[in-house]
């Protein structure tokens, strides 16, 4: 589905990912981990075409997205859905208008009440029936979760990206966002991509792992796998030693 | 039916009082700070050091944009003055118009509202992210003064740095204005200062520098009152900034106004 | 301490290079949007037309009317040195707002108000990574967020541009007539102005108006490093909108005196 091969970007004069290569299969489940600013979020946002690699080729789909124009680049974001580390409600809008928004702007021909039906079902799938007329500063940080989780989902793409879901949640809410992703999951058959600090419950969703630590991968491979992993900073992180490389 | 009209003047009322009671806040909060600094100078009680540090830094940061201002607003009065005379035919005067507009009021006003985008603005988001950061807290904890150690140094430094540049770009300004002279509006560079000099008297530049002293405390106060009084986060720090570049554009104008009548 | 002066300067002239080179992509950008409009919210001018209508008019109207009134006072003051003639100050000064001072001043006043508003409202949309959402869905955070601005922003400039005029006049003619004793009949005399006049003057407010959104829509979306970051945005749109006004103003003004204001 995704492939990138030897990606390295620079932003401002400073080196974010370094020869990054990346092979994710059709329907497969993975779990981004690493220490604060080692890259996740760019590299997630560049696989969105969002930033654009000095080195490397990335395919999605099929289709080489580094040279690609920023218009063109549309189509192939249309494939992917993504929540945000900050949910990047739009704060001009209702609840409703923002989780239609991707809808309206794939279908231009929608009616207004077939996009308020979408986005209200959709609301429910969240638990969050009765909030379509809110504005989202009026939520709490768990609603705004689930306000950016349909709304990441709700054009059915085959590619869902989730940028820290559960970040500042306490552990039911936790835990029942995570419930939320892995219904999402079971019922469309997606390819899915999490960031998260909290590793015992990511690793509980996911089935493979890309460790990323400033900007290099440590570990790829399935979940199991990274008990066994030798490399010290791995072995630190997943383990929350305070002794250690890092 | 009496109760909605009542209801609804009601909320005129509310609509208009609320601004007017918050602009009441905001002017009884400048002053007050005018007093404790005022109080803070005589006798003078401030540290030197963080005076000196911030005349530096406030200096290095305006120079370039208050010399590309001078220059550009030399030339846009340049033109303004010969647009005037050309129909009269008396070249002889532009010296003496561009002169007597840049020094007496282009120049400290343009000069002041670019001031105030610049340093006034830095100063209230610096002092705004330390309210927010609680570092204001912290130097209270160790019993110092704010008022003394972060204020006074700041608005001594702005109303002597504004005064300095102001000169500076004065002097640019003129530079400007004899250059495009030449080229724009076919002034010889000898007519223009032959009717400039004459023209264009040390009253008309002490005009203007006082003014500039004057607008340099109006930006401090503004800046320095809406830096400190930060409430609400980061977001707060971003809105603090934009009510202390507007409220200090209007004291630049309101008390230029007050001024011009005030000074020979 | 002189090393690290001449540094600033060389990254001041730097930086400017750089902006200008960026303001002038999201120009044409802009400009390619306004003319293939995509997916624009319906009524989202209109919208940010009261919004900058609303944000402006008491601002603009106070610091008109001062500059107006001291405008007036320090041309009287002049002439009443050299001729005591005032016959001649309503019409002149009618003309000289209309194609120079108006047109700057304004511009001025919305750079701090609008500018700093448009960056700060841009700048938190980047940083909640909205822009990233909007970009994601496939919408061009030019044509979404800047597009409808510049054309509410060039439209308002000139409305409020010749609501200014009136406000000016007025404030000058009162001025005029209170302390200097001349006639309303003597200073209301608007055949002074040229049909140049009135083509410059609206020019510059057009080219203004629409200069301030690029360029401090331009420092919004290109805000990095959190809420600090917005801050900083907004003190660089103010001051980046301010010398772009400068500098366009004079552009115009010199193009304005060699080719319809020449004859005259």
């Amino acid at each position: 589905m995704i492939r990138c091969a030897s990606l390295s970007l620079t932003l401002s004069h400073r080196p974010v990912l370094h020869e990054l290569s990346w092979d994710l299969a059709a329907g497969s489940v993975w779990g981004i981990i690493g220490p604060p600013a080692s890259g996740k979020s760019v590299l997630v946002k560049t696989l969105c075409g969002l930033f654009t690699p000095q080195r490397g080729t990335l395919h999605v789909d099929g289709v080489e997205m580094t040279r690609l124009p920023e218009p063109a680049r549309v189509d192939v974001r249309r494939k992917m859905g993504m929540l945000f580390q900050n949910n990047a409600l739009f704060d001009f809008l209702r609840v409703w208008e923002n989780v239609a928004f991707p809808l309206a702007r794939q279908d231009p021909e929608l009616s207004r009440e077939e996009l308020a039906a979408r986005a209200g079902e959709r609301l429910r799938a969240v638990g969050l029936a009765g909030s379509e007329e809110k504005w989202p500063s009026e939520l709490s940080g768990g609603m705004k979760k689930r306000v950016g989780i349909a709304r990441a989902t709700i054009c059915n793409a085959p590619v869902l990206i989730y940028d820290e879901p559960t970040a500042g949640l306490d552990p039911v809410t936790t835990s029942k966002i995570y419930d939320l992703l892995t219904d999402l999951r079971t019922r469309h058959a997606s390819t899915v991509i999490a960031i998260s600090s909290d590793i015992p419950a990511l690793r509980r969703f996911v089935e493979n792992v890309l460790f990323l630590h400033q900007g290099r991968v440590l570990y790829r491979g399935p979940e199991a796998g990274l008990e066994a992993c030798e490399d010290p900073v791995v072995y630190q992180f997943i383990r929350g030693l305070g002794e250690g490389p890092l | 039916m009496a109760g909605r009209v009542a209801t609804s003047f009601g909320n005129l009322f509310a609509a208009v009082g609320a601004p007017v009671l918050a602009l009441c806040a905001e002017v009884g909060g400048i002053l007050t700070l005018l007093f404790r600094v005022l109080w803070c100078l005589v006798p003078p009680r401030f540290d030197l050091d963080e005076t000196w540090r911030n005349l530096h830094k406030m200096g290095v940061k305006s120079v370039p944009i208050i010399v590309l201002t001078a220059f550009f607003t030399g030339g846009i009065m340049v033109i303004q003055a010969a647009v005037f005379v050309k129909k009269f035919g008396a070249t002889s005067l532009v010296g003496w118009g561009a002169g007597y507009a840049v020094f007496r009021e282009v120049g400290p006003m343009l000069l002041g509202l670019m001031f105030s985008g610049r340093v006034g603005s830095n100063n209230t988001a610096e002092l705004g992210t330390m309210v927010v950061t609680e570092q204001i807290d912290g130097l209270r904890a160790l019993s110092i003064d704010p008022v003394r150690y972060l204020l006074v140094p700041r608005v001594l430094s702005m109303i002597v740095m504004l005064f300095l540049l102001t000169i500076l770009g004065d002097v640019v300004a003129i530079l400007g204005a004899a250059l495009f002279g030449t080229v724009l509006a076919d002034v010889s560079l000898a007519s223009f200062w032959v009717s400039f000099s004459q023209n264009v008297h040390v009253a008309d530049v002490v005009h203007g520098l006082i003014k500039a002293a004057v607008f340099g405390f109006i930006v401090a106060l503004t800046s320095c009152h809406f830096g400190i009084t930060v409430k609400g986060g980061a977001v707060g720090v971003g809105r603090a900034v934009n009510n202390a570049v507007v409220a200090a554009a209007l004291g630049i104008v309101l008390s230029d106004y007050l001024l011009t009548y005030a000074l020979p | 301490m002189i090393g690290n002066f001449f540094a600033s300067i060389g990254a001041f002239v730097l930086g400017l290079v750089e902006a200008f080179f960026a303001g002038l992509s999201i120009a044409g950008r802009t400009f390619r949007g306004v003319f293939h409009p995509r997916g624009r919210a319906r009524g989202e001018v209109l919208h940010q037309m009261y919004q900058i209508g609303n944000r402006s008019l008491l601002f603009v109207t106070v610091t008109l009317g001062a500059l107006g009134m001291v405008l007036v006072f320090q041309v009287c003051l002049q002439i009443n040195k050299i001729t005591g003639d005032q016959s001649q100050v309503g019409p002149e000064f009618i003309r000289g707002m209309v194609h120079a001072f108006v047109p700057i001043l304004t511009a001025m006043m919305l750079a701090t108000r609008v500018g700093a508003g448009i960056a700060a409202e841009l700048g938190s949309m980047t940083v909640t990574e909205q822009v990233d959402a909007l970009r994601m869905t496939g919408v061009d955070p030019v044509d979404y967020l800047i597009v409808p601005r510049f054309l509410a922003s060039m439209m308002m400039t000139v409305v409020l541009g010749v609501y200014a005029t009136v406000i000016v006049v007025l404030a000058g003619a009162l001025m005029a007539h209170t302390a200097f004793d001349v006639n309303y009949a003597v200073f209301f005399v608007f055949e002074k102005v040229t049909w140049g006049d009135l083509g410059v003057g609206l020019t510059k407010l057009v080219v203004h108006g629409g200069a301030i959104p690029i360029v401090s829509g331009y420092c919004g979306l290109s805000t990095t490093g959190g809420s600090e970051g917005v801050g900083t945005a907004t003190t660089r749109a103010v001051i980046n909108s301010s010398l772009t006004v400068i500098i366009l103003d004079f552009v115009i003004s010199a193009i304005g005196l060699m080719t319809v204001q020449s004859g005259v």
